[in-house]
């Protein structure tokens, strides 16, 4: 049987009526035609003549669906209220694979918001053949909202600017600096995946009061922290709604008696109340390296066409940071270069690290830990030892006391994380760049370097 | 089987409205409603003919419908099943109704930043494409998302004056 789609339809058009900002309505029916209501979490674009939808728990629609094979689900259009109304055949249901992945990372995405990881479990993805699609007659709908800027255009001339990029510290800037100016995006962050302890640490940020250099959140926390456990982009372009339905759902698990109910919803970041966010994952040679978040404070203010611009500037930013590694200097500055150890004035500035994660503090105020806490202990305890104020990437990349995994693909980017920590923070230490594959320590006051085992 | 206060209540407070039906060969139908009042145990329901035209044929086949009611701010969500359901009287008569409701759920949408405007394109129907469709419900669904969805919800018996 050939599917029937009214003229100039396509599934590939209508995916923006599948994001859930207005919920997507299954109808169904059992073996004796008792209809059945209800509406969907997820609808996902499979192919031409396939979507598949979300199954979550075993319901009503669910027996009926097993049953008969057909159902119909109704699309509404967020952005001019026009809709289509398709006649579905049930195939079969996925529990592995790429449509299963990209459901159950949104699906997890939208859930970590509200603390429903558990309950908001993907059982499977139902994959359905789509035997009609039509518009839905007699609706008075408003015009399609112009582009909020030239999407292809404006990407491509942000791509060539991120090209002419030497350094990390100016392709970070560049890339959120034109998501600002050429993309009209206020709001970003970019967040970086350390494997080796499963945490995200945020790089840098535009359009927030404070900069958050140096925060952290776990791996699967938040969007971001979904998308990159799952390397997939996620977006939600109507986070209110979403939020109060993931809320009715706790309420229906706790009084059917699910044991995994969290407790109440994670504080998002960034901003306090996001209309519309979208993570999308930094790839480079089958590796995710982190994730760009970006948020607005407007309804759908991303949309598909958005995840496909930054999809490909986060993979330019991602090969590039991976590559951008300065000449290798053979080596180190000779240990006579001039002391940066000013003459005693003022207190003793005590750098205390703990051995356990590598975090480092000044003067007890928390600055970082983890790589670049390793490194910055490193570099103040050989210019104690010696006076040296000068190092090169090489001698961190094998000094064995690092003894850290993930420095060889990282290195640049910890010691920018350090860089801008420490001004962030107004240290008296400051990492300064000495050219190529090289950096300066500058000291403005006494240490007193003290190790904590635990 | 009569509606509960508290699902009288809900007609009223702001809810969307889909209409099911399925067809005597098996095809489920859906569309959405303008309004639902209750009316001495039984169930009023508009809609607009043009967009449910489906709908109507199948309630016509056989009476079998399924209304959805859910309030957007907290995603309550109730299904009133009944299998006589018939197609009555059309036209201006039901436009207070379908205004009241109308306002009602646009104020709903509105806190969740979706404007008069948008919910307009659903509530455009002419006056002669409105159709009232009553039944008797004889089962309700809780249908909040979630487990249990479609699980029964306890109805009121009749109790007839003598």
């Amino acid at each position: 049987m050939s599917a029937v789609f009214d003229d100039g339809l396509s599934l590939f058009g209508v995916r923006r009526m599948m994001e859930g900002v207005i919920p997507p309505v299954l109808c169904t029916a059992s073996p004796d035609r008792v209809p059945n209501v209800s509406y969907l979490s997820l609808c996902e674009y499979v192919d031409p003549l396939h979507i598949a939808l979300s199954y979550q728990f075993f319901n009503r629609s669910r027996e009926n669906v097993l049953a008969t094979r057909r159902a119909a689900l109704t699309l509404d259009d967020p952005y001019t209220g026009g809709g289509v109304a398709l006649q579905l055949e049930y195939q079969r249901t996925e529990t592995e694979g790429p449509v299963f992945e990209r459901l159950r990372a949104k699906l997890m995405g939208v859930a970590s918001h509200s603390g429903m990881d558990k309950v908001f479990h993907l059982r499977g993805a139902d994959i359905y053949r789509v035997l009609e699609m039509r518009r839905v007659p007699g609706r008075r709908e408003l015009p399609a909202a112009a582009p909020r800027v030239d999407l292809p255009t404006n990407s491509r001339l942000l791509s060539e600017r991120m090209a002419n990029c030497e350094d990390l510290a100016d392709l970070l800037d560049t890339l959120l600096g034109g998501l600002a100016d050429l993309l009209r995006i206020d709001h970003a962050m970019l967040w970086l995946f350390d494997a080796s302890q499963q945490v995200l640490t945020l790089l840098a940020s535009r359009g927030y009061p404070v900069d958050g250099a140096g925060a952290e959140i776990s791996v699967g926390e938040g969007l971001v922290g979904t998308a990159v456990r799952e390397g997939v982009p996620i977006r939600v372009g109507h986070m209110m709604n979403m939020a109060t339905y993931a809320r009715a759902v706790r309420e229906r698990a706790g009084e059917s008696g699910l044991n995994a109910v969290p407790a109440p919803e994670i504080p998002l970041p960034g901003l306090k109340e996001p209309r519309s966010q979208l993570a999308v994952p930094l790839r480079a040679r089958g590796r995710v390296l982190g994730a760009l978040l970006v948020e607005s404070r407007h309804d759908q203010y991303f949309g598909y066409d958005d995840e496909d611009a930054l999809m490909m500037l986060c993979g330019q930013f991602a090969v590039a940071m991976s590559l951008m590694q300065p000449p290798e200097q053979e080596a180190p500055p000779p240990a006579t270069a001039k002391s940066a150890v000013p003459d005693a004035v003022g207190p003793l500035l005590r750098l205390k690290r703990f051995g356990r994660d590598n975090s480092v503090f000044l003067d007890d105020v928390y600055l970082i830990r983890g790589v670049a806490g390793a490194i910055l202990w490193k570099l103040v305890s050989e210019y104690l030892r010696s006076g040296r104020c000068e190092f090169t990437n090489r001698e961190l990349r094998l000094a064995p006391e690092l003894r850290l995994p993930d420095v060889q693909d990282n290195l640049e980017v910890r010691l920018l994380l350090l860089q801008r920590r420490l001004a962030e923070q107004d240290a008296a230490i400051q990492l300064e760049k000495a050219g190529r594959g090289r950096m300066r320590l500058a000291v403005s006051r006494k240490i007193v370097m003290q190790q904590d085992a635990s | 089987m009569a509606l509960t206060d508290d699902m009288i209540q809900l007609l009223s407070a702001g809810v969307a409205h889909q209409v099911g039906g399925c067809s005597n060969d098996g095809r489920p139908v859906v569309c959405r409603g303008l309004a639902a009042q209750h009316e001495a145990g039984r169930l009023l329901v508009i809609i607009s003919a043009e967009s449910g035209f489906e709908v109507l044929e199948a309630i016509r086949q056989n009476g079998r419908i399924a209304v959805n009611l859910t309030l957007p701010e907290n995603y309550r969500s109730l299904s009133f099943i009944g299998d006589d359901a018939v197609v009555r009287g059309s036209g201006a008569a039901w436009r207070p109704l379908v205004n009241e409701r109308h306002r009602a759920f646009s104020d709903q949408l509105l806190r969740f930043g979706i404007p008069p405007e948008y919910t307009n394109a659903w509530y455009s129907a002419p006056d002669e494409h409105l159709v009232a469709i009553r039944f008797t419900p004889t089962q309700a669904r809780n249908q909040t998302p979630g487990p249990g969805a479609g699980n029964p919800v306890q109805l009121i018996p009749i109790e007839f004056e003598k």
